[in-house]
């Protein structure tokens, strides 16, 4: 292998890391308030329910790649929206990716959260009725953080293959991490060299990213297994 | 309207035999590439649960790497690589210039490959859920291991593996869209061609999303019927994975 | 006499087709135990679950301190007032369950503040001191950081226990909450209970520990199919009911007589 080619390349790639964490921060933090307000749309009726339903069936069912080109290229077949004051934030590749992956985020957290909540056992909750908590102060206090903490494994996948997803950004001539590895190969047509290399990048990235969600979670259940005695001091 | 059903139809003007056509490439990579993986998931499953140290511990790594890996730069290495070195061979041999290689095949070795580590958790996982007292059932019978795979453990790992096995499919079936930057023609490549070409990507590129979520909701039913079959008077098991 | 605690008034429910409680009146005045028992499935569970709204009454009336609430049929929607008025009168009811309902995520301490402090408001530094105190009352002050699923089933019910005094309340419902414990673990749990009944407090107790309820309660209450069957002071329902069927209940559950 060649090293000094290789040596050459890490720096460049890397050069799109900021773009691929932004988009990964935004579409995680957008997606993860979708969700939150689907759970309420969940809870709140019959038909609200119906909706969010729907909305997960149809974001989970059809790929990634074609919900970003539906946003990417299809919005542009109306010529309401080509003229209309949002034209200059849709027509950016950048917006629309973000917007692509926080909606297919959410759908998919949303079924995280979810199965969280169905995790909240019936005594603690019937436990904070009975002390006269409110609707707010039990959901804050007791509900959400039972859910959150349940969820939190599923919800560290979700955030990795976020992170992984935003490669498909590249397809819509962003310059992120896989976008870069991409044009440089087109210059230098070392097609394998060059991909390991953003692949360890990604690979890093992705553990480091494991790594903490498994401290968060060691952190956060010590009250589940009495194996781990560790009381805060 | 109409103009829309024209051209999703199956009249001289209309795309439809061309979207049926790349619905029938979406499946066919899918299927391969399923294939692949369940191959390389056995494996790898067998690999951690019994295997030798130096394979269990390849198998460990081969399903943190993958999972650690954005699918598209999977495919982008098999394709793209995979036409590096098949040219690097031909020029050897006297060839000059690129050679290309097959989308379908490269493709279908990538998600497949991808998807090998996630059905590996999902053997495994369903092993390890079957009772123990049953395999040591079949011990004190003096059953073969051979037998005992066949008889005892696979068919009751296989019905816990179901549900897992079917959200991997349904995977899969999302994944094969990547396949369209080696410009096979599946479904999205075939709609992005049909977009250009009419100029009314959004008509398309829906009717695409509309094949995709056929495909999944029509396999979804089929496994779902599978499993219910498969758990008629088994007693409610849960994995995950 | 004593002023009222809690009243409960010709309270019906039904679950489906089947009626639970057949019209139960009840009331306990300040400062007096009632114990509550029947066989599995007389109701009584159901209603202590009625005062603090765990279950809803189809009919009657439910008064805790100075709130009353009168139901009027099943199925009845509460307005945002009386909805109000529901959680004010849980506020002064503690209740401790037969499976202890520990709020996992908090450990000892913090299932202690946790009402005092995010419910009733109160300043921070006099949740925790009395939350410590709380805790030393029940023996578990040295238990104050550990997470419930550190904590035998005994030492939960403590907690629990803990939990339910910390709101101060005005009248304390055990239900049946000794049921769920291995045998070894019963002991400590009912010492706790009597020595919360010899203070005085307002106490209602579902309970199978006869010798128990016998001992520590002012009143006894012998519930049958929905109904009061037999009512007094513990002397009479546990020793000279008038009832026959409560006669051989209490026969059948005694055991020998201590």
């Amino acid at each position: 292998m060649d090293l000094a080619f290789i040596a050459a390349v890490f720096p460049k790639l890397l050069a799109g890391l900021p773009l691929t964490l932004s988009l990964a921060v935004l579409s995680l933090s957008g997606g993860a308030i979708l969700a939150l307000l689907l759970s309420g749309l969940r809870a709140s009726s019959w038909l609200g329910a119906q909706f969010a339903n729907f909305y997960v069936y149809i974001f989970r069912g059809t790929p990634l790649l074609i919900q970003i080109f539906l946003i990417y290229y299809g919005l542009a077949q109306f010529p309401a929206l080509r003229h209309s004051l949002l034209w200059p934030l849709l027509r950016e590749p950048y917006v629309c990716a973000v917007l692509a992956l926080m909606l297919n985020d959410a759908a998919y957290t949303s079924e995280i959260l979810r199965g969280g909540l169905r995790a909240v056992s019936s005594g603690a909750i019937e436990a904070a009725k009975v002390a006269g908590m409110s609707r707010p102060t039990m959901l804050r206090r007791i509900v959400l953080p039972l859910a959150f903490r349940q969820a939190l494994p599923a919800y560290g996948a979700e955030v990795t293959s976020m992170v992984k997803a935003t490669s498909l950004a590249s397809v819509v001539t962003l310059m992120e991490v896989t976008g870069l590895a991409r044009a440089e190969v087109s210059q230098s047509y070392r097609a394998i060299e060059v991909f390991l290399c953003a692949a360890v990048i990604y690979l890093v990235l992705v553990t480091l990213i494991t790594r903490l969600v498994h401290w968060l979670e060691d952190r956060l259940s010590t009250h589940r297994s009495p194996a781990l005695d560790r009381s805060p001091a | 309207m109409g103009e829309a059903f024209t051209l999703l139809g199956f009249g001289p003007e209309g795309w439809g035999h061309a979207l049926l056509t790349a619905g029938l490439t979406t499946l066919a990579v899918s299927a391969c590439a399923f294939a692949c993986g369940l191959v390389l998931g056995t494996l790898c499953a067998w690999a951690k649960i019994a295997g030798p140290a130096a394979l269990r511990r390849a198998a460990d790594i081969y399903g943190v790497v993958l999972r650690g890996i954005p699918d598209l730069l999977v495919i982008y290495l098999f394709y793209f690589g995979g036409r590096q070195i098949v040219t690097a061979i031909a020029n050897q041999f006297g060839h000059t210039g690129p050679v290309e290689i097959s989308g379908f095949v490269a493709g279908s070795l990538a998600i497949g490959l991808i998807s090998g580590a996630a059905q590996a958790e999902v053997l495994r996982g369903a092993f390890h859920a079957i009772p123990s007292g049953t395999l040591e059932a079949a011990r004190v019978t003096g059953m073969r291991r051979w037998t005992m795979f066949r008889r005892i453990i696979a068919p009751q790992a296989l019905r816990t593996a179901l549900p897992g096995l079917g959200n991997q499919w349904q995977s899969v079936i999302k994944e094969s869209a990547l396949v369209s930057v080696t410009g096979l023609v599946e479904t999205l490549r075939a709609v992005s061609v049909a977009a250009n070409s009419t100029e009314l990507p959004f008509l398309f590129f829906l009717a695409g999303g509309a094949i995709y979520l056929a495909i999944t909701t029509v396999s979804g039913l089929v496994f779902r019927i599978a499993e219910w079959r498969a758990m008629r008077g088994q007693p409610a098991m849960r994995v995950g994975g | 006499m004593n002023p009222t605690t809690v009243r409960l008034t010709n309270i019906h429910k039904s679950f489906g087709r089947q009626e639970v409680l057949r019209g139960i009146d009840l009331e306990a005045r300040d400062g007096d135990v009632i114990s509550i028992i029947g066989s599995s499935g007389s109701g009584k569970s159901t209603l202590l679950r009625c005062i603090p709204f765990l279950e809803i009454p189809d009919q009657g009336e439910v008064t805790v301190g100075d709130e009353t609430i009168v139901l009027t049929g099943a199925g009845h929607r509460f307005s945002r007032a009386e909805r109000q008025k529901i959680r004010r009168l849980r506020g002064q009811i503690g209740f401790v369950f037969q499976s202890f309902n520990l709020w996992p995520h908090m450990t000892a301490l913090q299932n202690v503040m946790e009402v005092p402090l995010h419910v009733q408001g109160r300043p921070r530094a006099e949740c925790r001191e009395e939350a410590e105190a709380m805790l030393a009352k029940v023996g578990l002050a040295d238990k104050r950081d550990a997470w419930p699923a550190h904590l035998s089933g005994g030492q939960q019910q403590r907690v629990a226990i803990a939990r339910a005094l910390a709101s101060r309340p005005r009248a304390l419902l055990f239900d049946e909450p000794t049921s769920a414990l291995d045998p070894e673990l019963v002991g400590e749990v009912l010492r706790v209970i009597r020595a919360l009944a010899e203070e005085g407090r307002t106490m209602l107790i579902v309970t199978h520990e006869m010798a128990f309820a016998r001992e520590v309660s002012s009143h006894a209450i012998y519930l049958h199919e929905g109904r009061i069957e037999e009512a007094g002071p513990p002397q009479q329902v546990f020793l000279d009911p008038v009832s026959e069927r409560c006669r051989r209940f209490v026969r059948g559950q005694a055991g020998p007589v201590d």
